[in-house]
């Protein structure tokens, strides 16, 4: 699987989101704003409504009572015993017609134009009934009761039930436009129904096609996610398997160097030797001098010789192969013995000498890092080397009585390198030290691999 | 006359060998073997009475070589003629029926002693060999901090082991000592208790290791 650079699909998703939910959030704030304010501004023109509509009841009230009473003055003022009397009550009648003629303008400032020609129509025939009555007050007085009783009676009360009925009239009028008002709120309210119905709407729809995005993206994001994850676990299968080749490969390439050594260079040396003495059996007795060169051809074949046995052995021990891993085992004890004085003791089953050779090859050089590192680091003063099979596992373990280390901080290449080989045969590796008491490596090998 | 047969891969070392060997009188070498394989059939067919055998060998390997010859006739006395050095190699060659082991490097100045031990039915060994191995032994023995298990012989089981290590059967041996073959064969047993030794080959090892016999 290759690895692909991709740094994300979907740059402007991000963008796309904050986008989407910060209209979604200002789509609902305006929506409760403009909720608010229609509410408000309602409220305010119901109650404009309202006062208007009282105000112009009692206006029409004053106008009605006006002309009730103006009615009432002048027949109190026919009635009157003397001049005093009469001028009295017709001052009261001017008062009461200029108030009912106040009360009739501010009327007409509270009603719509619309309906204002029945107002004017009030006005006139109030004009009318004005001059009639102000007719009785011109009857001259001794004429004033019989004339102005009889005027009253027929003219101004019958111009008066008009009057009335126009009053009323207008009345309704005022009731007309109360009720129009009111259509006019209930219509209000109606489109601010509609309009939040579909806002929410609206607001629902895009919260759903913002909640499938995140969803569809998140999935997208996860699918990413585990696609990276088996890259990198394939990409890290690579690299062990990799370093398992490098390792068999150099395990293979010491194998070949130590047998040439061996069997080519080491042989020939032991033939040119033995020609050696060959040709000093040759030598006659008295050149003494070519026998000396020949002695000491002989010694620097022998050196050599010495040379090549132990490159050999250092690069791989001619026992691992020729006999399997115990005597490898036992030689290595013996020469880590012998180089530094700890005492290495190696308890190993005979059955152990015959595995694959992979698997006694891993054995061999966990056990000589294990032995390196009691002689270099641990200062110990023995080593016990256990190797044992059961059913289908072999069992090593190293354990050494040197000063031990924090097993949890300290690894070192060798370590990695030893727990690298034996994961690559599908083993175990532990190493458990602590300061001041040893150190032990556990290794467990499956055998059926 | 001794029949020599020569087992080795190289080329030049047999024709040393050959060269060194055929300078003695009474020695003549009647066959030469370039691999293990070879050097079992020509010992079948040439009977010779001593093989040099190097280890190192296509096909078979000198071990095994001298196992298959020795089983088929116990008569020949194998030398082994090898590089290596280590204690593993003796002991399996021993073990495999060889009487001789050793060095390629000391071949010139040994062979001929080797030969003339072994013809007579005792042990020999290159010197490096010996003190490696009596090296190791003492070692092992410092190591362990153990006593040495020769101090629980008695001196009659001293003789046996001694003629035991030189190759001797147990009837010449009860010759030798004037004593019945029954009570040499008791006193070889307590031997290898005693030593807790298995085999003839790591009886040799021990008297070697011990300076008994050379």
């Amino acid at each position: 699987m290759p690895l692909s650079p991709r740094t994300g699909k979907w740059p402007g998703g991000r963008p796309l989101l904050l986008a989407g939910f910060g209209s979604l959030l200002l789509l609902m704030l305006a929506a409760g704003g403009y909720a608010l304010g229609t509410l408000g501004q309602v409220r305010t023109s119901d109650l404009a409504e309202r006062d208007t509509y009282l105000r112009r009841d009692h206006a029409l009230d004053r106008v009605q009572t006006g002309i009730y009473q103006s009615a009432i003055i002048m027949r109190d003022y026919l009635l009157a015993p003397d001049e005093a009397a009469a001028a009295a009550q017709i001052a009261r009648f001017d008062e009461t017609r200029g108030q009912t003629d106040q009360a009739l303008r501010e009327c007409a400032t509270l009603i719509d134009t619309t309906e204002s020609p029945a107002l004017r129509e009030l006005q006139s025939e109030l004009q009318v009934y004005w001059e009639l009555l102000e007719y009785i007050s011109r009857i001259p007085p001794q004429d004033r009761l019989v004339r102005g009783s009889e005027y009253l009676t027929n003219q101004v009360r019958q111009h008066r039930a008009e009057l009335i009925r126009m009053v009323d009239q207008v009345d309704a009028i005022s009731a007309r436009q109360m009720a129009a008002s009111d259509a006019r709120m209930n219509e209000t309210f109606a489109r601010l129904r509609s309009r939040l119905v579909l806002i929410v709407a609206l607001a629902v729809g895009m919260g759903l096609l913002l909640a499938g995005f995140t969803i569809w993206r998140t999935l997208r994001l996860e699918e990413e996610l585990e696609r990276r994850y088996r890259e990198v676990l394939h990409t890290q299968q690579e690299l062990a398997d990799l370093s398992a080749r490098l390792v068999s490969a150099q395990e293979e390439e010491r194998r070949n160097i130590s047998r040439e050594l061996h069997d080519e260079v080491g042989q020939s040396l032991s033939a040119l030797l033995m020609e050696a003495g060959n040709a000093a059996a040759l030598v006659a007795p008295k050149d003494a001098h070519v026998r000396q060169h020949v002695e000491s051809i002989k010694k620097l074949a022998e050196a050599s010789v010495n040379i090549i046995r132990n490159m050999t052995l250092l690069l791989r021990p001619s026992m691992l192969d020729d006999f399997g891993l115990v005597p490898a085992l036992e030689w290595q004890a013996r020469e880590v013995s012998k180089r530094t004085g700890i005492r290495v003791q190696v308890a190993a089953a005979e059955s152990a000498g015959e595995l694959p050779d992979e698997l006694k090859t891993c054995i061999y050089r966990v056990v000589q890092e294990a032995l390196h590192n009691c002689a270099r680091h641990a200062q110990a003063r023995s080593v016990r080397v256990v190797v044992r099979q059961e059913e289908s596992r072999i069992v090593l373990s190293v354990e050494d009585d040197g000063r031990g280390f924090d097993a949890r901080r300290v690894r070192g290449l060798g370590l990695v390198g030893m727990e690298e080989r034996v994961r690559h045969l599908g083993g175990a590796f532990q190493i458990r030290s602590t300061p001041g008491s040893g150190t032990k490596v556990d290794v467990e090998l499956p055998l059926a691999s | 006359m001794t029949r020599i047969l020569l087992a080795d891969d190289h080329t030049v070392m047999r024709n040393g060998l050959r060269l060194l060997l055929e300078r003695q009188p009474g020695l003549k070498v009647v066959g030469e073997a370039a691999d293990g394989r070879q050097a079992v059939d020509l010992a079948a067919a040439e009977t010779p009475d001593v093989v040099i055998m190097d280890i190192a060998m296509p096909q078979l390997n000198g071990v095994e070589a001298t196992r298959q010859i020795v089983n088929r006739n116990p008569s020949v006395a194998v030398v082994i003629l090898s590089m290596h050095k280590d204690e593993s190699y003796v002991i399996r060659s021993l073990k495999a029926g060889a009487r001789a082991y050793l060095l390629k490097d000391s071949a010139e100045a040994d062979l001929i002693a080797a030969i003339g031990a072994i013809t007579e039915g005792k042990s020999f060994f290159s010197p490096a060999i010996r003190s490696l191995l009596k090296e190791d032994y003492m070692h092992q023995l410092d190591e362990l901090d153990a006593e040495d298990s020769f101090e629980l012989l008695t001196n009659r089981e001293r003789e046996v082991l001694q003629l035991v290590a030189e190759g001797k059967s147990n009837k010449e041996i009860a010759a030798v000592l004037n004593l019945s073959l029954y009570t040499v064969e008791t006193h070889r047993t307590h031997i290898l208790q005693k030593l807790n030794l298995h085999s003839a080959p790591e009886l040799i090892l021990y008297a070697v290791r011990k300076g008994i016999i050379s």
